[in-house]
């Protein structure tokens, strides 16, 4: 016993020895007493003394647990909300009118205390499907809490609770019609029982897309193409400007209209709703007189930065939300394992491949956050030489990159350029069958060019990413940002090629020698043709391609034919397919308005072409891919296409006179100078405000509050994880400590038990010897 | 619906709407899905009690490698055999109005497999064990893996997840509310 007292002793703070020891002393001798006072029955004490790390259920916080699982009936009390019946005892006293009365009704004990009124009953029946407890208990406690006695509301209070019950009800009928109605449930069922939730939150985010275009359509249709079909232009003046009449030669040219007019957006509609060229800069009302007129011009910029910012506020909504997720995970650690093995299995998935591959996934995934561990010390102690002869090698591979690059962007320029050329010159009167197709091609080969490199390129550089020795996640993260960059980059060297065609400056007349009459709508043409080929490039490589393959390597044995045929649905790639045919609805709505509306039908085709490519081609994937993380990665690479495509049109806007035979802007020097004008028509007053916000003596004073916010951010943040560290560096401790304690509380009771044991002993020795004698 | 409808009496229904995360309607669907395992014994009585192996034989269930050790938790005689009503907490708890606390006590049980109420390493290894299927960790990086858990979550240095520790990493978890669901 001695030694337990040391070790107490020791482990008391030096100031505090002196005092402690007399009284530990003390204990020690009283500590038989002690334990037999506080723990009443000999049962209990044999109990521990069989097994001491029984002792360890009777620490409060797993009597805490087990309270939650065991809640017997009668314990169901009011913790919560004991305020509100003081609160409703001070108010019913409140109304009393006579003071005496008051006092009287004061001194009398409120029998209501203990009482619950009818909305904490409801509250608390709806708490008890939370318990882990088994159904039949669920009902008997519902049971006994609604027969208990509880009192009634009055008034204003039971309106509250009325409408809050109300409330409830409306929500759950809600929530059970949305769920009804919930677009394409069955295959979003489907593919994430087969595949797991990361690839249905790709299905979900080609479905958001959707509704995005659909809303954006909506905003057009409600705002321009509706009042351009109900309502009149205004009538013309007499006398002539050179606008009326170049757009008087333009709206009266005839063209022959071919079949193919439909692929390419030419002929009859070119002068459609279709494209830009066909809205009018004039003022439009319902008789032609200016009663009450709709500004179209304006309306028509102004619906596009509308929607142009009202894409991009949904967007940074959605991201943030990811953000804040991978924030809150984060604090300076992501919990790798623990996520691996506790949220690594979908619990959604019903069939056996699909169940077996996904085990081989998460023993892949296990085996490679392992290796990775090692690479990552393996990488420390890589030697100096070694080090230099891998960043000479990342060097070489990054350049080789940007050539790849440069090069693909020096072939669609001058592709663009030949097909330009020989259109102009050689067949601007197709004679021969010949003809028409030679011509045909030329008019496709940039985006067909564009279509291949998209194809090609991003194997060449899926191969030399080998060479870089990076970690698997950081391979996939730069093979996807430098397969991004050559698309964007294709279609921004298409946009600069266009921007010759198109600039041309000639006061005097409609347009410029060669030059396309109406260069918006040949844009519009340009992006259309895109987006045309794309969807068809799509539904050509699924079906004819991929398809094919699929059915290669499953009815041939042979491992080339495996080799071949097997494919995987590889998210990445399949991500940016829909991104980009996102970018060319957002690059060419403006000048052709009805984009949205095809983007949206393209989105919901392309919804089941991909479906069949990820349940019929493709097996499951052998990488796990985690929901959370993959919808960041969508959101981020939507928003980087998103400002690429929007500089385009933004420059455009700004600085390209639009042409004078057509379009809501004609006449005018640049798109934004209707704006401008509009802008001077304001009252002066209003005008006044917007310059004050542009003026120093605003922005300055903002700017220093901003930072000043930052900082003060920044430092609460800081200090934060500070406290966090403090604490857990406590935790760990007072852990310690318990399991110190425990032990020591452990080994005192058997050392109790032996000396008991030897003590009987001893005594029914006396008692048979005293007998004996 | 319509015959589901008669075998429930009002009052029933509302008190599987006010006790689980289910609507009506999902309540009916759920017993139709029930019925479907064993079509002739819940004809009789709505509330059978069906063994573990028909239980086990809904899709979910079959594949999922913990599917015996959520019957187990569920039932309310604790052999792992399922009346209606505890395949309805089942299915309440893994439905998508739960939220995350009671998921994570749910989710706590099912993986403690000696029921001590706390993720030893015993019950870390088993967990592993079943989770990579067929393939099976060599017993060094399996130890490695325990270890990394418990450098991860465990903080207080017991070598073991008490239920706060647990709930304290879910909390911090996104993908767990994804993945841990199961829809009727």
């Amino acid at each position: 016993m001695n030694d337990t007292a040391e070790l107490v002793k020791n482990k008391m703070s030096g100031g505090e020895r002196r005092k402690r020891t007399s009284r530990g002393q003390g204990w020690e001798e009283a500590g038989a007493e002690f334990y037999q006072e506080s723990y009443p029955a000999d049962v209990d004490l044999e109990v521990w003394q069989r097994d001491p790390a029984h002792i360890a259920t009777l620490l409060p916080s797993k009597q805490s647990r087990a309270a939650t699982s065991k809640r017997v009936r009668g314990e169901v009390k009011p913790t919560l909300r004991r305020r509100t019946s003081t609160r409703s005892r001070y108010s019913s006293t409140a109304r009393r009118t006579s003071t005496a009365h008051d006092v009287h009704m004061a001194m009398l004990p409120d029998l209501s205390e203990n009482l619950s009124n009818e909305e904490r009953t409801w509250e608390e029946i709806m708490q008890i499907k939370a318990m882990p407890v088994s159904m039949m208990q669920k009902k008997e406690m519902k049971a006994k809490l609604q027969t208990a006695t509880k009192l009634r509301l009055q008034g204003f209070e039971q309106l509250k609770w009325q409408r809050r019950k109300v409330w409830q009800q409306m929500k759950s009928r809600w929530k059970e019609t949305y769920s009804k109605l919930e677009l394409w449930r069955h295959s979003l069922k489907k593919i994430e029982g087969n595949f797991g939730t990361g690839v249905v939150a790709y299905f979900l985010f080609i479905k958001w897309l959707m509704f995005l275009n659909l809303f954006i359509f909506l905003f057009i249709l409600l705002f321009i193409i509706l009042p351009t079909l109900v309502l009149v232009p205004q009538e013309s003046p007499a006398n002539t400007t050179l606008v009326e009449e170049c757009s008087r030669n333009y709206f009266n040219l005839s063209v022959d209209s071919s079949f193919l007019d439909w692929v390419q957006g030419t002929g009859n509609m070119e002068r459609t709703i279709m494209f830009y060229g066909y809205y009018t800069h004039k003022l439009i009302s319902e008789d032609g007189n200016m009663h009450s007129y709709y500004n179209l011009p304006l309306a028509y910029i102004a619906i596009a930065v509308i929607y142009l910012l009202g894409s991009l506020a949904v967007m940074v909504k959605s991201a943030a939300q990811g953000f804040k997720e991978r924030l809150v995970e984060g604090e300076g650690q992501f919990y790798q394992y623990c996520n691996l093995v506790f949220g690594g299995w979908d619990f959604c998935i019903h069939n056996e491949k699909s169940a077996s591959m996904k085990h081989k996934a998460l023993y892949n995934e296990m085996k490679a956050c392992l290796e990775a561990e090692r690479l990552e010390e393996e990488r420390q102690n890589r030697s100096r030489d070694e080090m230099l002869k891998l960043m000479i090698m990342r060097c070489i591979i990054n350049l080789i990159v940007l050539m790849v690059l440069s090069g693909a962007l020096a072939l669609i320029y001058y592709t663009f350029y030949f097909s330009q050329e020989r259109l102009n010159k050689e067949l601007l009167n197709p004679n021969t069958e010949l003809e028409y197709l030679y011509k045909f091609i030329l008019e496709f080969l940039p985006s067909i060019i564009i279509v291949c490199l998209n194809l090609l390129v991003p194997n060449m550089f899926a191969y030399l990413v080998s060479f870089e020795r990076y970690s698997p996640l950081f391979i996939v993260r730069i093979t996807l940002l430098r397969t991004v960059l050559l698309r964007l980059a294709s279609l921004i060297m298409l946009m600069f090629s266009l921007k010759d065609i198109i600039i041309c400056d000639e006061p005097d007349s409609c347009s410029c020698e060669d030059h396309p009459k109406c260069w918006e709508t040949y844009v519009g043409q340009q992006v259309y043709k895109l987006v045309i080929l794309d969807f068809v490039t799509h539904v050509l490589i699924t079906f004819t391609f991929n398809w094919p393959r699929m059915l290669i390597a499953k009815y041939s044995k042979s491992k080339v034919a495996k080799f071949i045929g097997e494919q995987e649905f590889e998210l990445p790639k399949h991500v940016l397919d829909v991104v980009y045919s996102q970018t060319l609805c957002w690059l060419g709505s403006f000048y052709a308005p009805v984009l949205p509306l095809l983007a949206m039908l393209e989105c919901c085709l392309l919804f089941h072409i991909k479906k069949f490519a990820c349940l019929v081609n493709s097996r499951p994937s052998s990488t796990v891919y985690r929901a959370s993380r993959s919808n960041s990665l969508f959101m981020v690479v939507l928003l980087i296409s998103f400002i690429v495509a929007v500089l385009p049109v933004a420059f455009a806007i700004a600085e390209i006179p639009p042409s004078k035979s057509c379009g809501p802007f004609r006449g005018h020097l640049t798109t934004w100078s209707v704006v401008v004008e509009s802008f001077d028509q304001l009252p002066a007053w209003i005008k006044s405000i917007m310059f004050f916000f542009g003026t120093a003596g605003f922005a300055v004073p903002i700017f220093v509050v901003l930072v000043l916010c930052l900082y003060y951010f920044y430092a609460v943040s800081a200090a934060n994880k500070q406290m966090v560290m403090v604490l857990k560096n406590q935790l760990v401790l007072e852990g310690h400590d318990k399991q110190f304690l425990l032990n020591r509380l452990s080994a005192f009771i058997k050392q109790q038990h032996e000396h008991q044991k030897v003590m009987r002993q001893v005594e029914m020795t006396n008692l048979d010897l005293s007998n004996a004698s | 619906m319509g015959q589901g409808k008669s075998q429930f009496t009002e009052e029933e229904l509302q008190d599987y709407q006010d006790l689980t995360y289910f609507t009506k309607k999902e309540v009916l669907y759920a017993h139709q899905k029930f019925k479907a395992l064993a079509p002739e014994k819940v004809g009789h009585n709505k509330n059978a009690k069906l063994p573990m192996a028909k239980i086990l034989q809904y899709p979910e269930l079959r594949v999922n490698p913990f599917g015996d050790r959520i019957c187990c938790i569920f039932s309310s005689s604790h052999d792992g055999d399922c009346t209606f009503e505890d395949f309805l907490d089942m299915m309440s708890v893994f439905s998508d109005g739960a939220p995350k606390a009671v998921k994570a006590e749910h989710a706590f049980r099912i993986f403690d497999f000696d029921g001590d109420d706390m993720l030893g390493v015993t019950d870390l290894r088993q967990v592993i064990d079943r989770l990579t299927g067929q393939q099976h960790l060599s017993e060094q990086d399996m130890q490695h893996l325990i270890q990394n858990i418990l450098d991860e979550a465990d903080l207080d240095d017991d070598g073991a997840l008490s239920f706060a520790e647990f709930e304290h990493i879910i909390s911090k978890s996104s993908d767990f509310a994804n993945t841990f669901r199961i829809r009727l």
